[in-house]
């Protein structure tokens, strides 16, 4: 039997700590690089206001820089990380999936606080320039009956309408980062090589759409474009997720005499929207635990 | 009856089809200086990685101060200072300062007096980026991480490789302060037998992923030895010796073998076959290891 005291674990919280602080320091070049980059832009935006130009409206929600930098966030965490085989990381006394999942939760944070002050600046612009913070406003809604293919819209068919933007859709930048972050946290984890697969995967994609399309088998052709706007634009779709359909529901038309405004194919749901959260990030959070498998203790 | 550090039993291990450990029973009592000799390929490294459970062995198992490494992974790293064979500076863009700093958040055990301490001795500059040190300065710091947390286990795989004389002085000097100071168990692998000569109270064999011999300093001077032999004419060795730098006179009367073997049972052996044993020497500790492996390739 041994007689040598044993060595204590360090706490979990202690642990998130760390990576918290280590994962901040390594991304501080691109984020001052990002917050130079805002500070140009306030600055023309000031000076546009300045020259009686109109207001920034503040939507977050239309903006799909959140849900940008959730999927690349996790390139932040993992790059100075061997993360498969012997690195530094996997030497230290924390069990390895609870190391990978603290600092995946470490570089959610990080996510999230850059996320807010996205949108409090966002919210500085729209009040410094006057711009509508309310989300109040009058919209153009198409027929049900609209047709994108059909080249001009005859102006009689759109009803105008005072639309408020449901407050709860604010949340859609926080959501929209979490759940590509997740998506992609498990796709940077799970595999060895993920830049491969992921330009693998759309490959396959443009490759079998283009072979259907070549083979004029409309069948296939219909049933994978389909598919992929579905996944894109549908009810519970990629776009609901990152913009609460905010995105795909505008469009632009143009009117018989040629004038073009922009317009709503119909109104983001916000149940739509909390369905499509819970479907994504759950399928985020089922491919994370997986890919967490791979980095299991070796019992 | 000793308490031990490490003990495997029926470590195997294969990469490729390629054997890398097959059935290693190694006993390393506590508090010696456990030394690994063989080739490269020989196993050493993987045996290291697998008491770090960084790697999962195909069947028998090991256990450290008494914990299963497969069972206990995190608990076992807790009690362990490690220094890989490759050097992976892994955040490069941290100065050494900063980088001892996260390793110490890992250990509760760590003494920030002592890493000062050896960051003096080792003459590392803390202000510099680990991605520019140099192998010997990355080494360096390596070793200040594995022994500052006052770990009762060291691993040193290949401590001094890279290092320039004068550094590998200081390191093995440190490593002996280090004995003195802490109560520790350290099992160095390595290719410089006489550089760990002065603290080696064990030694173990490895070639070919097979523990070919182990056991203390005590009994490697007793069962190695050179025997100065007078051979009658047509002398035959006698079957089952195990014989390393067997060199004979041209006259074939006179020759000079070493010899694994507990020395009265070898010298019985070489009596009864008709040779005249006229002196067994013991060797010393570099060449005596040197015979182990060698004797293996004989045998």
């Amino acid at each position: 039997m041994t007689t040598t005291p044993l060595h204590h674990l360090p706490r979990l919280s202690q642990v998130v700590r760390e990576q918290l602080r280590v994962t901040a320091l390594s991304i501080r070049l691109p984020a001052i690089a990002l917050a130079a980059i805002a500070a140009v832009v306030t600055m023309l935006v000031i000076a546009d206001f300045l020259r009686g130009r109109g207001g920034v409206e503040f939507a977050p929600e239309l903006s799909l820089i959140p849900a940008f930098a959730g999927a690349l966030m996790p390139i932040a965490v993992w790059l100075n990380e061997q993360r498969f085989g012997a690195g530094f990381m996997w030497t230290l006394p924390v069990d390895r999936t609870r190391h990978a999942l603290a600092k995946v939760l470490a570089g959610w944070i990080i996510l999230i606080v850059a996320v807010t002050g996205f949108v409090i600046w966002l919210l500085i612009l729209a009040l410094i320039t006057k711009g509508n913070i309310t989300g109040d406003e009058i919209i153009r809604l198409l027929p049900a009956s609209y047709d994108p293919n059909v080249s001009a819209v005859d102006p009689s068919t759109l009803r105008t309408i005072r639309w408020s933007f449901p407050p709860v859709l604010r949340l859609v930048p926080f959501f929209a980062a979490t759940g590509a972050y997740i998506l992609a946290s498990a796709i940077a984890l799970g595999f060895r090589h993920p830049f491969r697969w992921i330009i693998g995967t759309v490959a396959a994609v443009y490759l079998t759409a283009a072979i259907g399309q070549g083979i004029a088998d409309d069948q296939f052709w219909a049933l994978s474009g389909k598919l992929i706007r579905t996944l894109q634009e549908g009810r519970y779709g990629l776009d609901t997720l990152l913009s609460a359909r905010a995105e795909s529901l505008r469009t632009v038309v143009t009117f018989s005499n040629g004038q073009r405004i922009t317009a709503w194919r119909g109104l983001p749901v916000v149940t739509d929207w909390i369905i499509a959260v819970l479907l994504w990030t759950g399928l985020g959070i089922g491919g994370l635990s997986a890919a967490l498998m791979r980095h299991r203790e070796n019992r | 009856m000793t308490a031990l550090a490490v003990q495997t039993t029926n470590l195997s291990k294969s990469y490729d089809n390629q054997s890398a450990l097959d059935r290693v029973d190694l006993r390393v009592p506590e508090g010696s200086v456990y030394v690994m000799v063989g080739a490269n390929g020989a196993g050493k490294s993987t045996t290291f990685k697998i008491l770090m459970n960084l790697e999962r062995p195909d069947s028998g198992n090991a256990s450290v101060f008494g914990l299963d490494t497969g069972a206990n992974g995190p608990e076992v790293r807790a009690h362990i200072g490690y220094v890989p064979e490759h050097y992976d500076a892994g955040y490069r863009w941290m100065t050494s300062a900063r980088l001892l700093q996260h390793a110490e958040a890992f250990y509760p055990s760590w003494d920030s007096a002592y890493a000062d301490r050896l960051v003096k001795s080792l003459d590392i500059r803390m202000d510099r980026k680990t991605g520019g040190l140099s192998k010997g300065e990355g080494r360096r710091l390596q070793l200040v991480m594995a022994m500052s947390h006052r770990p009762p286990l060291l691993l040193l795989d290949e401590p001094t490789e890279g290092l320039d004389p004068v550094a590998r002085r200081q390191l093995l000097t440190l490593i002996a302060e280090h004995l003195a100071d802490s109560p520790t168990t350290i099992v160095i692998a390595t290719h410089h037998i006489h550089e760990v000569e002065s603290l080696a109270d064990h030694i173990a064999a490895l070639n070919g992923g097979r523990l070919v011999a182990q056991m203390s300093r005590d009994e490697l001077q007793k069962n190695v030895r050179r025997y100065e032999l007078e051979l009658p004419e047509n002398w035959k060795a006698p079957a089952g010796l195990v014989a390393t730098q067997t060199r004979t006179s041209p006259d074939g009367r006179d020759a000079q073998w070493t010899i694994i073997g507990d020395e009265r049972d070898v010298a019985e052996r070489l009596t009864s076959s008709g040779a005249n044993v006229r002196e067994a020497q013991p060797l010393a500790f570099e060449e005596a290891a040197l015979a182990l492996l060698s004797g293996e390739r004989a045998q």
